[in-house]
Order: structure tokens, then sequence, then C-alpha cells
């Protein structure tokens, strides 16, 4: 998984920087351990982002569902492999998330549909940004400092992780050279890093 | 080659995003290897993109919540990785900047491959596992087949392994239930009735192969439809019942 890919780096605050990491963290230890209180907490804390992050990338309410039940069940299952040290247990989870997400409208049966969709798909992401963002303040940060981005950077960066293209699929949508895509997506990622104050 | 190099560092990015995909992420996680600078942004670009999901949150159906839990306490849990087993902890011992002749490099590529395969590689364990053990109902010698269509719609396919007690079974065009409900297995016997799990939401229409076991003589499959969560006993009469061991 993920975490496995990546090098070692030592413990750092997550982003924010606040207690809630640390919970989960803790938490997901407790997990591997086979711990089911500890797992309900975890469930309570993470099914609402994971399931509304697949949501916006499959769709489909009921294969979204479906795909949200796999990876809660993966974090059950491998919470051991959780090395805090390679990112944060929030972000170790919705890594399993997305990555579960992207293979499931990658895969060829998903193919057809997609292409349909693709024609509309390349202006709906910000938008849909700006309509869901309201309630919380996190939503608000994460909403102005996409506003922050080139309008090339923001919809690289959404049509890729909202959208789980990959990134020859964004440069197809928006009719762009592959290496430039490649370099807004950094920057554009880079930039909203910097704003949200992601400290890791 | 400085171009290449380069071109890989500026797809930190897009494989944070899980934007790339096969030939290119495998060259790219083994530059990650080589590449701490890379690796470390990578990390923080990811913990960036965890933002951009937690901003878009949603109150999953509750049932999903029953169903979890209940999958969870059915599940073995994976080990944690020891020192012995080949892709622990890998990327702490960089590949050696020294290492010398074929033998080195080959261990180095051994490690990548292994860092590479293990995420993967536990999904394939327990879906081999599973499919192993269906494979051995259906063929086991004297497997039979049963199909019976549902008083709702669709139908209810049933192979059965006398021999090893166990049942494979698998659903179509069982029509979607409200959110409350959910549908339920039973192994509905003259000893006693035992779940035997609720079933998955189907592909497709049709739900994957699953396995029940500890079938006993008199023993009927039956399926019900109870509250999301399931029920420790059926509440409502079953839509299908197929005698499994007559």
């Amino acid at each position: 998984m993920s975490s496995a890919d990546l090098p070692a780096r030592r413990p750092a605050p997550g982003p924010g920087g606040d207690d809630r990491d640390s919970d989960l963290d803790w938490l997901l230890h407790r997990v591997a351990r086979g711990d089911m209180t500890a797992f309900e907490a975890v469930y309570a804390a993470l099914a609402g982002p994971v399931y509304g992050l697949i949501c916006r990338v499959v769709r489909d309410p009921a294969q979204s569902e479906e795909v949200a039940q796999e990876v809660l069940l993966e974090v059950w299952r491998t919470a051991s492999r959780f090395d805090r040290s390679r990112g944060s247990a929030q972000t170790w989870v919705m890594t399993i998330a997305h990555r579960r997400a992207v293979d499931r409208v990658r895969s060829a049966s998903a193919q057809a549909q997609r292409e349909q969709k693709s024609a509309t798909a390349a202006a709906a992401p910000a938008d849909e940004v700006a309509d869901e963002v309201e309630a919380s303040l996190d939503r608000e940060r994460v909403r102005r400092c996409l506003e922050s981005l080139t309008e090339l950077q923001r919809e690289s960066v959404t049509l890729a992780y909202y959208g789980g293209y990959s990134y020859k699929e964004v440069a197809g949508l928006l009719s762009v050279a592959l290496g430039t895509i490649k370099t807004r997506i950094r920057d554009g990622l880079i930039r909203m890093r910097d704003c949200l104050g992601v400290s890791w | 080659m400085r171009l290449l190099r380069h071109e890989l560092h500026i797809l930190t990015g897009a494989y944070a995003l899980d934007a790339v995909d096969g030939r290119e992420r495998d060259r790219f996680e083994r530059h990650l290897h080589r590449c701490q600078p890379c690796g470390q942004e990578v990390l923080g670009l990811r913990e960036t993109a965890t933002r951009l999901a937690v901003a878009v949150a949603r109150v999953p159906p509750p049932r999903l919540r029953e169903r979890v839990l209940t999958a969870a306490a059915a599940t073995r849990q994976l080990p944690p990785l020891t020192d012995l087993s080949p892709a622990s902890r890998p990327s702490r011992r960089w590949v050696p900047r020294l290492a010398a002749g074929l033998a080195a490099a080959a261990v180095a590529v051994a490690i990548v491959l292994g860092v590479v395969l293990a995420g993967r590689q536990h999904q394939l364990d327990a879906a081999q596992a599973r499919q192993q053990a269906i494979a051995e109902v259906l063929n086991s010698p004297g497997a039979k087949i049963a199909s019976r269509p549902t008083s709702l719609g669709g139908s209810v396919t049933v192979v059965i392994s006398r021999q090893l007690g166990k049942v494979v079974y698998t659903t179509a065009g069982l029509p979607p239930l409200p959110r409350s409900k959910v549908y339920q297995l039973w192994l509905l016997g003259p000893p006693r009735t035992r779940s035997a799990g609720l079933l998955p939401l189907p592909v497709a229409g049709r739900t994957v192969p699953l396995l029940a076991a500890g079938l006993a003589s008199g023993d009927s499959f039956g399926v019900t439809v109870e509250p999301a969560g399931g029920t420790a006993q059926p509440t409502t009469a079953p839509i299908v019942d197929i005698p499994l061991l007559p």
C-alpha cells in the first residue's frame, strides 16, 4: 500500500498539526490489535470523507457504497501496516480510498460509460466543489485555496483527483501537452499545500 | 538521462493523485526509492490531497456502518510485517550506492519489486484464498448445483459439496432493497438456524460467489429480508428455500 512505497521520514505533525491525527494514529494501532471499539471510532471519523471522496470519483451511489465498504474493511484488515512515519492515519485511509475508487472507474467495464461522461466532466468538478463547500471551515479553506490556483492548475488537479482521471486523460480532456499537465498538477498541488499550511 | 530524471520528478504531483498508470507508475515507484526528496514531496502532496477529500465528505447511508462492522467481525486481520518478511520497511534502507556486482543489483531489484508488489499482494492473497476455497467446492466429487427463483424475482444458485460440508452461492437479479433493509442468508436446519451473513451489494445485478461452511444434514439455504445490519434469527418468511443436504 501507499505507505510502503515511500521513503521514511521522521514523525511530524500531520495536516494542521492537531490532536485529531494523533488520536487516529492511536486508534489505528488499537485496530491492528483487533479492537472493534477503536474500529468503530475510526469509522465514525473517516467514513464520511471516504464515502464522499468515492462518490465524487465513482458517481454511482450503489457502486460508491460498495467501494466504501471494501475500503473500510481494508482498513480493518491491514491496520497493522499503517506506518506513522510515512503519513498521517487519515491520509493512509484516504489513499486507500482514492486508489480503490480510481481502480473501479478505470476498469474496462466502466470505460464506455466514462467516455460518454468525459465531454461534460471537464467543466463540472470546480463548480461542484464550489457548490458543496459551504459548511465547514475546512471546506472553505480548500475552496479559497483552489481559487488561488491558475485555471489550468485547478482544472488539472480537480480532474485528476475528484475526476479520477490519469494525467494523460486530463491532458486529453483539456487539450494540453502531457508535459504541461504533469507540471500544472504538481505546481497546483504545491500551491495548495502551501496555501493550506500542510506541514508534512 | 538528466532530462529523464527531471521528468520523473515532475510526476510527484500526478503520482500523489493516483494519476499515473501502468509501467510509468512502476518506473516512478522505483525512482522514489532512489530519490528521497521526491518521496518527501509525495508525502506532503498526499497530505494535501487528503484535505481535498475531507472537503467533499458526505454522510454515508447508515446501513454501511452495519455492513462494515459485520464484515470486519468476520475478517481475519493481517499480522504486522516482521524483520524477516522481504518487504519489511525496505525503503528505510536505501539501495546501496556503492553496491558492487550483479548480486547486489539483483537484491536491490528484488527489494524494489517487493515494495511495489507488497501493497497489492495482500489483496491478491485474500482474493486467492477465497477463490481457492470456492474452487475446492466446485471441484469436489459429487458437488451438486441447484438454482431457484425467489418470490421477489431474480434467482439464487448454489453449489453444494456434501463431502466438504460447504455451499457456494450467488444471486442474480434480486430487486434492490430500501436502505433500511438487507438480504440475509441462512442455513435453515432442523438442529438450528444459523445466519450465513448478509448479501453484499450486487455488481451488474449479480453478487460474487460466496461460501458458507458447516452444513448439517437436513439444512436448506434460505434468504430473508431483514432490517439493516441483519438479525440473529429470521424475522420474515424466506423468499427462497433450497434444500442442501436432504
